[in-house]
């Protein structure tokens, strides 16, 4: 009987708290995608290639994920709080029919668990397909191809610590919900319909006044950050606090105020102000304001920050290419510290263990760095020495032009990078005769590899160099290993960023739905005046989803602004190397923020016109 | 003078097969253009029935509503709310005022509902409202007011559109003595003046005595009509309460 009630209840959710299911459902696919990564290709590819940022990663997000899971079970008994509030009448009437409040505790403990049985599933099933669909993401990040590392798969232990979480989360609703119904009292329960807050008049004027404001901080805000640019706008403490600050304050006076603004405009204009249903559509805005212009301005950074993320993934991809040709000229670099006593034949120890290197090295150059001595060759002020021949050796497998200043002179050219790794040397380039006068103080060996899978060959390799620190002191770095360390970070910023992002993009328009739910359930009454006074149907639903609308697309609309200045002032670093794969990254990021924003808008319209068609 | 409201033999049944309630039970009755119309009758007799089914909101079971030469029971959906909107106004018991607009925007609501040409309806606002003495209460919200200047923002918000005909639900039910009287004077002034017929219904003897005539139900059937005629309000007052104490005779018997 009782599980019959529960199920036909939690039935009837399906159709009125959509919303409350849709948050449940987000939540737990959030929470799974993000604590299955350390299952996904891309940290599968780095911890094979022994990358200790993986651990990071995955520590990180452990601790992340408590606190995800805070604001998840916040949001989850907000909204609860928010169902019991509308059914307490319903509640009451199981009482007043005799049921005792021990019943229909369990009552709500059996639906909670209905619920939260249907949402780990669903939520689930689509966490294992958002998971495949951030593995592509971060995968088509990677310069290599490792798409055979792409595949979907099921995470048990992301699995199993999403029940527990979520499970926890879910007992919890059903212990509260239990109190509170057995605190409550009966008439309370059947006179529970929600008063309206009382409204208070706001001249116009002040609206008028608050909103140029407004405008002024934000223009203030953009002149700043265009005028100095990106880098410096953030960087900088002076200009970047007033910048963010002019900016909030900003976006939150207009959201206080453009209803009160488009309300003194729309009195001017009898036109629009007289058509329709504009006037109840207006007022509606206007008296709704004060409770939602907060979760506006919230809903509004969140999004922008999500639109960030996107675009500096995007950006980070191209400055990862520079950095890395950058930092890594050459595929390996090997430093013999010990050169000054013990010089290492490179080539005679890798055809010794069975390495040949003219078959599986495209390149390799033996360069010997001097002690700089200022009475050889006149200039005190450095540390090390290299002969121009090598110096143009090394130049010239870059593809850059041979050295041709005046000899001896100190290199100044610090961008010129003549190893993979740190040099740490301040160098003087001298005449090859010079050097014979100058004691040796390191071996550098570089190379390139030959062939396609390079990750093998330095395998092979590495095998054969490492044993030599036993002799000698090795310092090892490779464009690989470079890579690797730079692709963690950048997808460490990534998850992490998009993990909160996504949480709290989850968050704000869940409370926003909410908000735009309980408002449109006051609205019945002012619905079924508007039907006695001949309003069409067709009008009502057009005003309630008028409400909806203004709600939920003005943060968007607002975020697009902001970020698209913001594009233009980071225009330099993101489009000036912008690689394709990863704008179709970006792309598919951008749509999932859209479809996650608009389930919750359509959601919520939906619902508000259907309480206005039965008003 | 012609004829705005024409009920002809109107009944409305409740329930299926063996437990039939007659809600109204043949009843026929006609308003011309200009007349102010009371309908009283103790609770069940059936007012609230006749004014929902005169008012479009509820179909009743059999029998003919005419108003302004329409046949209400054959309009359906679109046409039923258009009809309501162009030739319909209403006041309530509880004014039903949109808490969220000023008055000026309640009554400028009507007008857009019915798309009124949006010059006009600034000047009909502000004339209606002078009508009902309530030009100063234009910016103020409902809650700002008493309950005797919303019900005359109400009236004045179902007067605005010139309907053919003025329903009024208990407009007094909810007021104090002399905010009935003051809205009650405004409604017999609409009425002399602008020339509105008005049908209203209320259980209220006093209220009653405002109207030029005053019809009275018992149990789904017209059992009385009286006729203000020169009488002065006193001396109808004094006859409505007597069809009162007779319509209550029967109890009195037993008692």
């Amino acid at each position: 009987m009782f599980s019959k009630l529960a199920l036909r209840n939690v039935r009837r959710s399906f159709r009125d708290y959509g919303v409350y299911l849709l948050t449940l459902t987000f939540g737990v696919c959030l929470f799974y995608t993000f604590n299955s990564i350390q299952d996904q290709g891309a940290l599968v590819y780095l911890s094979n290639v022994g990358n200790p940022i993986v651990e990071a990663i995955t520590m990180l997000i452990d601790i992340f994920s408590v606190f995800v899971a805070v604001v998840l079970a916040c949001l989850i008994l907000y909204a609860n709080r928010f169902l019991l509030r509308r059914r307490k009448r319903e509640l009451g009437t199981y009482l007043l029919l005799g049921l005792s409040q021990g019943q229909v505790s369990r009552l709500l403990f059996l639906e909670t668990g209905l619920i939260g049985l249907i949402s780990l599933i669903a939520g689930l099933a689509l966490g294992v397909a958002a998971s495949f669909g951030m593995s592509a993401l971060t995968l088509s990040m990677f310069e290599i191809d490792v798409s055979d590392m792409l595949a979907v798969k099921f995470s048990s232990g992301a699995a199993g610590k999403t029940v527990l979480y979520f499970g926890v989360i879910f007992l919890l609703v059903m212990v509260l919900s239990g109190v509170q119904v057995s605190k409550a009292k009966l008439i309370d329960l059947i006179h529970g319909e929600r008063k309206n807050e009382i409204l208070k008049p706001r001249p116009l004027g002040i609206a008028v006044f608050q909103f140029v404001l407004g405008v002024v901080c934000l223009i203030a805000a953009y002149a700043i950050l265009l005028t100095f640019g990106m880098a410096l706008a953030i960087a900088v403490p002076f200009l970047c606090f007033p910048m963010l600050g002019l900016g909030t304050l900003g976006t939150l006076l207009i959201f206080r105020s453009l209803s009160g603004f488009v309300m003194k405009f729309v009195q001017g204009h009898p036109g629009l102000y007289f058509k329709n249903l504009n006037v109840f559509t207006l007022r509606q805005w206007i008296s709704k304001v004060h409770t939602t212009y907060l979760a506006q301005t919230v809903v509004c950074i969140l999004l922008l920050l999500a639109i960030g993320i996107t675009a500096s993934s995007l950006g980070l991809n191209s400055t990862l290419t520079a950095m890395t040709d950058g930092e890594a000229p050459f595929d390996i670099t090997v430093q013999n510290q010990s050169g000054d006593t013990e010089r290492v034949d490179f080539d005679a120890v890798l055809r010794e263990g069975g390495f040949n290197p003219d078959e599986k090295l495209a390149w390799s150059y033996d360069t010997m760095f001097y002690y700089n001595e200022g009475e050889i060759t006149g200039i005190e002020d450095a540390s090390g020495a290299i002969k121009v021949s090598d110096l143009d050796a090394l130049l010239n497998r870059q593809g850059k032009p041979a050295y041709s200043g005046a000899l001896p002179a100190l290199l100044e050219t610090l961008e010129d990078k003549l190893t993979t790794g740190n040099l740490s040397l301040r160098c003087v380039v001298i005449p090859d005769d010079m050097a014979d006068r100058l004691q040796p103080r390191r071996q550098v060996w570089s190379a390139d590899y030959a062939g396609e899978d390079k990750a093998e060959t330095e395998e092979q390799l590495l095998q054969l160099v490492r044993p030599l620190n036993e002799k000698v002191s090795i310092q090892l770095e490779s464009r690989l290993s470079i890579y690797g360390d730079m692709m963690g970070n950048k997808i460490l910023a990534l998850f992490l960023g998009l993990y909160l992002g996504f949480t709290f993009l989850l968050a704000a328009a869940a409370v926003l739905a909410l908000q735009q739910l309980s408002q449109g359930a006051d609205n019945t009454g002012r619905y079924a005046v508007l039907r006695r006074l001949g309003a069409e149907e067709k009008q009502m639903k057009k005003s309630a989803t008028q409400q909806v609308a203004l709600a939920f697309l003005l943060p968007l609309v607002l975020a697009l602004v902001h970020s698209a200045v913001g594009m233009k002032a980071a225009n330099d670093i993101i489009f000036a190397v912008g690689k394709v794969d990863s704008a179709a990254s970006s792309l598919v990021t951008a749509g999932v923020i859209l479809v996650v924003y608009g389930g919750y808008f359509l959601a919520t319209a939906l619902a508000c016109r259907r309480m206005a068609k039965n008003a | 003078m012609s004829e705005i409201l024409t009920v002809t033999d109107l009944k409305k049944v409740y329930g299926k097969g063996g437990s039939l309630t007659r809600a109204l039970d043949g009843v026929s009755l006609s308003l011309e253009a200009g007349e102010f119309v009371g309908v009283m009758g103790p609770s069940g007799s059936g007012k609230t029935t006749l004014l929902n089914c005169v008012s479009t909101i509820d179909r009743p079971s059999a029998g003919s509503i005419v108003i302004d030469g329409k046949e209400l029971t054959r309009l359906k959906g679109k046409e039923l709310a258009k009809f309501r909107r162009e030739r319909l106004g209403f006041i309530f018991q509880d004014c039903n005022l949109l808490d969220t607009l000023t008055t000026y925007e309640n009554i400028a609501l009507s007008l857009s509902i019915i798309r009124a040409p949006a010059q006009k309806i600034d000047r009909r606002v502000r004339e209606m409202a002078d009508l009902l003495g309530i030009a100063d209460c234009l910016d103020k919200y409902p809650y700002q007011m008493s309950g005797g200047q919303q019900q005359r923002c109400a009236a004045a918000r179902a007067m605005v559109t010139h309907p053919a005909l003025v329903l009024a639900d208990e407009p007094t039910g909810a007021l104090d003595s002399k905010s009935s009287q003051l809205l009650l004077d405004r409604l017999d002034e609409l009425n002399m003046e602008l020339g509105a017929t008005i049908l209203m219904v209320t259980h209220d003897a006093f209220t009653a005595s405002c109207c030029r005539r005053v019809v009275f139900l018992r149990d789904g059937k017209l059992f009385l009509e009286l006729h203000r005629g020169n009488d002065s309000r006193k001396v109808f007052f004094k006859k409505i309460i007597q069809v009162v104490t007779e319509m209550g005779g029967g109890m009195a018997d037993v008692l």
